[in-house]
């Protein structure tokens, strides 16, 4: 995929788990599903996903099945550019480390001014991607976060024009091998912790038939997504795990990365998960 | 006196897979005259590698193409428009190509120096058309490999920040001067098949330094890759200097010849006409003389001072019979009347035609002897640089 712009469905925090019976319920089996991804589940976090970004338009939506959806995504997609308020944030590529990025991803997200939040959020976190060495742009461009090794650059979000030059210099960033399931990996999230104690939480990603630019695609929404709703701050760590497809996972998950099954094209896949605190 | 300087000729190759057409033959004649004319001021060299460019996709490409749907053929006996309709029926096959089916012809350039016989019999025929206008031979059938491999140029690139490599991901591989504000340039695919501007690097950035100036002779529509590459080249060192040439616009239409629509005038064709239209019958230079000197003189004039480096005019073939009559009156006068006084300065005369670098301009050259008033061209001139 060589689209330099993200699909909008996806990633929805899933229904808080406050109702977990927690320490009572010892040693037995957890008694909230875990993460049985069935179809209702996946389709109701991406039709959360979209109640969240744009609450004034849940109850006009049709969001009842996939192909509603769909339907939805592509209004979206189609009305793009007429919005008034439409934003993107545009993240320039050098040398790709997944870790390296994931945790520079959530530096970036925290960096934001609330305004550029939720405008961010009404936009479906829509980020471009690019190719491009950071060190040759700095010069030209004032970048608003860059990687501490320079290998990439984030813009934050903002209408389109405020970037079309950087855009026009450079491509889409293309990515096409499948990504390579890494043994697991500790990152931790930039920052001094504010106002709660840091956590530890896994995320689990999706490799099979999913080529790295998707995969940058569904973790970036979910990451951006989990830090405007504060399920990662300052401090946190955040163990990748990397699984050919969250089948299966038995983890509890707090957040979903939904798009499109690789297989089946009517019916929905989860990319991405983070789970509760572990 | 000045010490003469090195000057590199590098023209954008023409790609043997189709016939000549008006546009190539103008910017092959535009560099001979530049090349002959530059050559009694300085040390000129006019590098012109076909072996360089046979990796670029098109080019292997269409040899794969021929192979899996012509199998045996013997192309020794096909027409230059014959095998032209091959390679207009190989661009419109919608049929991608995978890298793996072309690396063999890749490897078989890179290591072997081999050409397929379709490519070979075209530079045959070339070779021909290049004998009978009196233009330079820089080498079409011989084996000239570029001076760096895809990977030393890439790590050259690469150790001077001008590079950004993401094949690690399965990206491909950028030409990177964004630094300079221009845009990023995308030089070798993710599945690894190099452009023809990566092509270009491997040739010249080994040579150039070599060089106090370097000229690079090209389609208008290449602009932006050549101001890269002039960048890239002007960092090691010597001056570089852009010469676009317009192209030749068939019925007010500028078309690619892969699209075909050259029938009637390519090269072939256009000199066989000519020839017709100054009494050289056969056109071959075999000594019938006055006749083969106007075509060669004629076609000059037509494609380089009435043409100019633009392109708002269309291919006129009025217009270029005219010019291969002024030619013959050129030839007549200059034989009648001999050299003008002083004309035997012939590095003055050149010299003329320099306008801050060391290179003659062809269009400036070629004007000047064009005009009411003129006197007869120096048939030294003339024979060192038009016929």
């Amino acid at each position: 995929m060589t689209s330099p712009v993200t699909a909008t469905s996806s990633p929805t925090r899933l229904p808080a788990r406050s109702a977990r019976p927690a320490a009572l319920a010892a040693p037995a089996p957890p008694a909230a599903p875990a993460a049985s991804l069935s179809s209702a589940v996946l389709l109701k976090s991406a039709a959360d996903r979209v109640r969240s970004a744009r609450p004034e338009l849940a109850d006009r939506l049709d969001l009842s099945s996939t192909q509603a959806l769909r339907a939805v995504r592509d209004g979206f997609h189609g009305s793009r550019g007429v919005e008034a308020d439409e934003v993107l944030a545009v993240v320039v590529i050098g040398r790709l480390d997944l870790p390296r990025w994931v945790k520079e991803t959530c530096a970036f997200a925290l960096s934001l001014a609330p305004a550029a939040r939720e405008a961010w959020r009404r936009s479906f976190t829509r980020t471009v991607y690019l190719a491009g060495n950071p060190a040759n742009l700095r010069g030209r461009f004032a970048f608003d976060h860059v990687a501490c090794d320079d290998s990439a650059a984030w813009a934050a979000p903002a209408p389109g024009s405020a970037t079309a030059t950087l855009r026009r210099l450079l491509k889409a960033f293309e990515a096409s091998h499948e990504l390579t399931a890494l043994p697991a990996v500790d990152v931790t999230v930039p920052g001094r912790p504010g106002g709660r104690r840091p956590v530890h939480r896994d995320l689990y990603v999706a490799t099979a038939k999913v080529t790295v630019t998707d995969a940058l695609v569904h973790v970036n929404h979910l990451l951006a997504e989990a830090v405007l709703d504060g399920l990662i701050g300052p401090g946190d760590r955040l163990t990748l795990r990397f699984v050919p497809r969250l089948t299966g996972l038995g983890a509890p998950l707090a957040m979903l990365r939904v798009d499109t099954d690789v297989h089946r094209p009517d019916e929905l896949q989860a990319y991405a998960g983070l789970t509760t605190e572990v | 006196m000045q010490p003469r300087k090195n000057v590199l000729l590098a023209p954008v190759t023409v790609t043997p897979t189709k016939p000549l057409t008006p546009s190539h033959l103008k910017g092959l004649l535009w560099t001979d005259v530049m090349f002959r004319a530059t050559a009694p001021l300085a040390a000129v060299t006019y590098r012109y590698s076909h072996t360089t460019y046979h990796v670029t996709e098109q080019t292997v490409g269409f040899w794969e193409y021929l192979d899996r749907t012509r199998g045996e053929t013997d192309y020794g006996q096909l027409s230059e428009e014959e095998i032209g309709d091959l390679y207009v029926a190989y661009r419109s096959e919608d049929r991608p190509q995978d890298a793996a089916v072309l690396r063999p012809y890749r490897d078989a350039v890179e290591h072997g120096g081999w050409v397929h016989p379709a490519s070979e019999r075209m530079l045959r025929l070339w070779a021909g058309h290049y004998e009978r206008l009196g233009m330079h031979d820089p080498g079409l059938r011989e084996h000239q490999p570029p001076g760096l491999g895809l990977e030393e140029m890439l790590e050259r690139l690469a150790a001077v920040g001008l590079l950004l490599d993401q094949r690690h991901c399965g990206g491909p591989v950028y030409l990177d001067l964004t630094r300079y504000g221009m845009p990023l340039r995308r030089i070798v695919t993710s599945d690894g098949r190099p452009n023809y501007l990566a092509c270009a690097l491997r040739e010249l950035m080994p040579l150039v330094p070599w060089y106090d100036e370097v000229v690079l002779l090209y389609d208008r529509e290449l602009d932006s890759d050549y101001q890269l590459l002039n960048r890239v080249l002007a960092r090691l060192g010597p001056t570089v200097r852009r010469v676009p040439i317009g192209r030749v616009p068939i019925d007010g239409r500028i078309t690619s010849a892969r699209h075909g629509g050259w029938h009637g005038h390519t090269a072939g064709a256009l000199l066989d006409a000519a020839a017709e239209a100054v009494g050289d019958g056969d056109g071959d230079g075999d000594g019938d003389g006055g006749g083969t000197d106007a075509l060669r003189l004629g076609m000059r004039l037509y494609f380089i001072a009435t043409l100019g480096p633009g392109q708002s005019q269309s291919f006129r073939h009025d217009l270029l019979r005219n010019c291969l009559s002024v030619a013959a009156r050129l030839l007549r006068r200059a034989a009648d009347e001999g050299p003008a006084a002083g004309a035997a300065d012939l590095p003055g005369a050149l010299d003329r035609h320099r306008r801050g670098h060391t290179y003659v301009d062809p269009y400036r050259l070629a004007s000047s002897l064009l005009g009411r008033g003129r006197p007869a061209p120096d048939p030294a001139l003339l024979s060192a640089v038009f016929l």
